[in-house]
C-alpha cells in the first residue's frame, strides 16, 4: 500500500482577537493511520481540527486534507470526511435511525444506514429519542453519524470525554475497528490512555505549539523515562547499579531506569530471588508527557503542575 | 429533495416538542377560543339601568312603560330596573359592582303627562302655523265666514295651548366617567327619544337609514378579529420561536454538525423557511376552520391570501433568525424576541381596530410590519381583491428581501 500523506498542516496560526490560539503548527498525517492531537484544554486541538473540518478559517499558513486546501475546496472536503465534532449533539427529539438517516441523506447514501446502525451497536435502540439515550449511547450514535457516509478520514474531537470507564473503552473498540478498517483517524483527547491504546502517531500540543509529533511507540521509548524499577534498601541500590541501571536512592527509597524492558524484567528477578520486594513501572504516555510538557493533564483535561 | 428532508426531519422535531408545539400552535388557539367567545357575540349589548319614577297608581305609565320597552327594542341595550324607591345615587353605589360599566336612566315622575301635554303643544302649535300658512296664502279664495270661522278657532287653540305644561318632558342619563361607551350610549339613546319625539307628534319619518354591508357574504365579528390572530401568531412564532430555536441549534452544536456535512448554508436556512411557512399554512388552515365551525366566519381566503400568508411566515422567520444570530444565548434570544414582538402585537391593533387607539399611536402602527400584515389580510378576506392589499405586498415584500438578505449573512457556516 502506498503511504500517502492525507493531512498536511504547515505553520498553520489562528488568531481570535488578541488571542493566539495556534501559533505555527505542522504535522502531517498518513493514509490509513490513527493519528492522536494530544494537550490539555485550551491548546488548540479543536482549534486545528475545526480548521481540517474546513469550520474555521486559518490565519495564515496551510491546511491540506486529502490534497486539497481547506480554505478552497471547502465542500469537496466535507464530501470526503466524517466529523464527530466536540461535545456531540444532535436532534434530541428525532430517534437515532432518523439522526443517522439525516446526515445519510445529504451525503446521498442512505443504503448505509442499517449497515452502520448494525455495525456499532444501534440497530435495537434505533427507535429510541436520541434525547433519552445515556452519554456513551449519544456518542457512539454521534460516530455513526461520522461513518455513515464511509469517509476516507474521520475527525473524533474529544470522543471519550465525559464518559464513564466502560462506556469509554466500548467506543475504544468501535474506534479500533476503523483502524482495521483502513479509514484514516484523527482524534484529539487529553487522555495519555486513550493515545496509548488508539494511536499509531501523535503529536503533543501546549499552547498552540507542538511539541512533538511520532509515532507512539517512538515517544514512549525517547520520552518515556524508561522501565523504573522502585524498591528500598542499601543492597537493592548496589544490585540495580550492578545490572546496568540508572540509580537514585534518597531515604532509602530507591528508584533504578533500564533503557530496554529485558534488562528492567531479568533485573526485577533477581531483586525478586534476593527477597527484596521491587516492582516495575513501564514508561507511558504520562511520563511522555510531563517530561516535554513539563506537567500532567488531570481527568477535566486541564494542566496540572 | 435534501433540503425538503431536512426540513421534514426539523419539523418532525418540532412537532415533538411539547412547549414548542403549545406556544406555536395550541396557544393561539386557545387564544382564538377564549377571545372569539368574549367578543364573539356580535354587536355588543350596552348594560343599562332604568328606575321609572313615572307612576300612576303605584304602577308604571303606560308611556314611560313603553319608553322603557323602545329601549330594549333597539337591540342596543340589555335593560335592567332599578326600583322607584330607591335614591339613584346610593343605590348605584350599594348594588352595582366597582369597575364595571354601567349606565342609568332615570324616568322623572309626571314624564307621560308631560309628554301627551308637550306633544298635544307641539302638535297645536303645528296646527296654528298651518292654518296661518293656509291663510297667508290661500285666503283670497276664501270666503269672509270661513275666514272668521278659521280666526275663531285659532284664538280658542292658543287660548287653550297656553293652559298646556311649557316645559319638555325629560329623561336623566347617568353615565360614568370614563366609560368608553358613554358615546355611543348617548347617541342610541337620542336616537330612541326621537323616534319617540316622532310618535308623539304623530310625525312619519321622512328619511330613513338601511344598512348594507360591503361585503356581498355576511360577514361576522370573528371575520374581522381572525386575519389579526392568524398574523399575530405568524409573527410570534417567527420572531420569539424561531430565534430561540436559532441560538439552541448553535448552543447545542447541531448547527456544527450540519456546518460540517456538504450541505449548505443556503439549505440549512431554506429548511428552517420551509418548516415555518408550512407551520403558518397549518395555523392559518386550523384557525379559519375553527371561526367558521364555532363562530361561523364566512371569509373564505383566497390564492393572494394564502401569498401574503406565506411573505409573512418569510418576513417574520427571517427577523427570528436575525435576532437568534445576532444573540448568542438563547434565553437573550427569547427575551428579545418577546421585546419585539409584544409591542408589535399590541400597538399594530392586531387583536383590536386601530380606529380606537389614539391618534399618536395609530401614527406609531403604521411604522410597524405586522399592522401591514394583518391589515392586508384582513381586505383579502373582507374583500378578496389583490389590490386592496396591494400595500401588504409591497411592505412585506421589501421586508422579506431586507431579512432574507440579513439572515443568509448572518447565518454563520464557518467559525460556529
Amino acid at each position: 500500500m502506498m503511504v500517502r500523506k492525507v493531512i498536511e498542516v504547515k505553520n498553520l496560526v489562528k488568531r481570535y482577537g488578541d488571542i493566539l490560539a495556534l501559533s505555527g503548527v505542522s504535522f502531517e498525517v498518513y493514509r490509513g493511520e490513527t493519528f492522536a492531537l494530544v494537550g490539555p484544554n485550551g491548546a488548540g486541538k479543536t482549534t486545528t481540527v475545526e480548521i481540517l473540518e474546513c469550520l474555521r478559517i486559518p490565519t495564515s499558513g496551510e491546511a491540506r486534507v486529502l490534497g486539497m486546501d481547506v480554505t478552497e475546496q471547502a465542500e469537496e472536503i466535507k464530501r470526503r470526511i466524517g466529523v464527530l465534532p466536540q461535545e456531540f449533539s444532535t436532534f434530541e427529539r428525532l430517534t437515532v435511525e432518523e439522526n443517522v438517516s439525516l446526515i445519510a441523506k445529504i451525503y446521498n447514501r442512505e443504503d448505509n444506514v442499517r449497515r452502520i446502525l448494525e455495525t456499532f451497536g444501534l440497530w435495537d435502540v434505533r427507535k429510541r429519542m436520541f434525547g433519552s439515550l445515556s452519554g456513551g449511547m449519544k456518542r457512539r450514535v454521534g460516530v455513526a453519524m461520522a461513518l455513515v457516509s464511509e469517509p476516507e478520514i474521520v475527525f473524533l474531537d474529544e470522543p471519550t470525554t465525559g464518559l464513564d470507564p466502560q462506556a469509554r473503552q466500548d467506543l475504544w473498540q468501535v474506534i479500533r475497528e476503523l483502524r482495521r478498517k483502513a479509514t484514516t483517524v484523527f482524534l484529539t483527547t487529553h487522555y495519555m490512555e486513550e493515545v496509548e491504546a488508539l494511536a499509531d502517531r501523535a503529536s503533543l500540543i501546549l499552547s498552540g505549539r507542538i511539541l512533538v509529533t511520532d509515532s507512539v511507540s517512538k515517544l514512549i521509548s525517547r520520552y518515556g523515562g524508561g522501565f523504573r524499577i522502585n524498591t528500598r534498601g542499601r543492597k537493592a541500590a548496589q544490585l540495580l547499579r550492578k545490572l546496568g541501571g540508572e540509580v537514585v536512592s534518597q531515604n532509602g527509597e530507591v528508584t533504578a531506569v533500564f533503557k530496554s524492558q529485558g534488562e528492567a524484567l531479568e533485573a526485577l528477578l533477581i531483586l525478586r530471588k534476593s527477597g527484596i520486594e521491587a516492582r516495575m513501572i513501564e514508561p507511558s504516555m504520562n511520563e511522555v508527557f510531563l517530561n516535554l510538557a513539563g506537567g500532567r493533564i488531570n481527568e477535566r483535561g486541564e494542566m496540572v503542575p | 429533495m435534501k433540503t425538503l428532508f431536512l426540513a421534514g426531519a426539523l419539523l418532525k422535531a418540532w412537532l415533538r416538542s411539547r412547549t414548542g408545539v403549545f406556544f406555536s400552535f395550541l396557544f393561539p388557539v386557545i387564544l382564538l377560543l377564549v377571545f372569539g367567545s368574549v367578543f364573539g357575540g356580535g354587536a355588543q349589548a350596552y348594560n343599562i339601568w332604568v328606575q321609572n319614577l313615572d307612576l300612576e297608581n303605584g304602577q308604571p305609565s303606560e308611556l314611560s312603560s313603553s319608553f322603557v320597552r323602545a329601549l330594549e327594542n333597539s337591540g342596543v341595550f340589555s335593560v335592567r330596573e332599578v326600583p322607584p324607591s330607591a335614591e339613584i345615587h346610593s343605590w348605584v353605589r350599594k348594588n352595582l359592582p366597582p369597575f364595571t360599566s354601567y349606565r342609568v336612566i332615570v324616568i322623572p315622575e309626571n314624564f307621560g303627562r308631560r309628554a301627551i301635554g308637550r306633544g298635544i303643544q307641539v302638535r297645536t302649535g303645528v296646527i296654528l302655523s298651518t292654518l296661518d300658512l293656509v291663510v297667508r296664502n290661500y285666503g283670497e279664495f276664501l270666503t269672509e265666514n270661513d275666514l272668521s270661522a278659521i280666526e275663531n278657532g285659532r284664538l280658542a287653540l292658543e287660548n287653550w295651548r297656553k293652559m298646556l305644561p311649557p316645559e319638555n318632558a325629560s329623561i336623566l342619563l347617568l353615565t360614568q366617567e370614563g366609560d368608553q361607551a358613554a358615546p355611543i350610549v348617548r347617541s342610541a339613546v337620542a336616537g330612541v327619544v326621537q323616534a319617540f319625539n316622532n310618535l308623539l307628534v304623530g310625525a312619519e319619518p321622512a328619511v330613513q337609514v338601511e344598512q348594507v354591508s360591503f361585503s356581498e357574504r355576511s360577514l361576522k365579528p370573528a371575520d374581522y378579529y381572525m386575519p389579526g390572530y392568524i398574523a399575530a401568531f405568524i409573527m410570534t412564532n417567527g420572531v420569539i420561536g424561531v430565534s430561540s430555536t436559532v441560538s439552541e441549534f448553535r448552543r447545542s452544536g447541531i448547527l456544527k454538525r450540519m456546518a460540517a456535512t456538504p450541505l449548505s448554508k443556503r439549505s440549512w436556512i431554506l429548511a428552517n423557511l420551509i418548516v415555518q411557512v408550512v407551520l403558518a399554512l397549518a395555523l392559518m388552515t386550523v384557525m379559519l376552520l375553527l371561526g367558521r365551525l364555532i363562530f361561523g366566519t364566512a371569509g373564505i381566503p383566497n390564492v393572494y391570501f394564502v401569498l401574503l400568508i406565506l411573505l409573512g411566515a418569510l418576513v417574520f422567520c427571517t427577523i427570528g433568525i436575525t435576532i437568534g444570530c445576532l444573540l448568542r444565548d438563547a434565553e437573550a434570544a427569547t427575551a428579545a424576541g418577546n421585546l419585539i414582538a409584544f409591542p408589535m402585537m399590541f400597538l399594530s391593533g392586531a387583536f383590536w381596530p386601530v380606529d380606537i387607539m389614539p391618534e399618536l399611536l395609530q401614527t406609531v402602527a403604521r411604522f410597524i410590519p405586522l399592522y401591514y400584515f394583518h391589515q392586508g389580510l384582513r381586505e383579502l378576506l373582507v374583500s378578496g381583491e389583490p389590490g386592496r392589499a396591494a400595500g401588504a405586498f409591497v411592505v412585506l415584500g421589501v421586508l422579506a428581501c431586507i431579512f432574507i438578505l440579513l439572515s443568509i449573512r448572518l447565518t454563520k457556516w464557518k467559525e460556529i
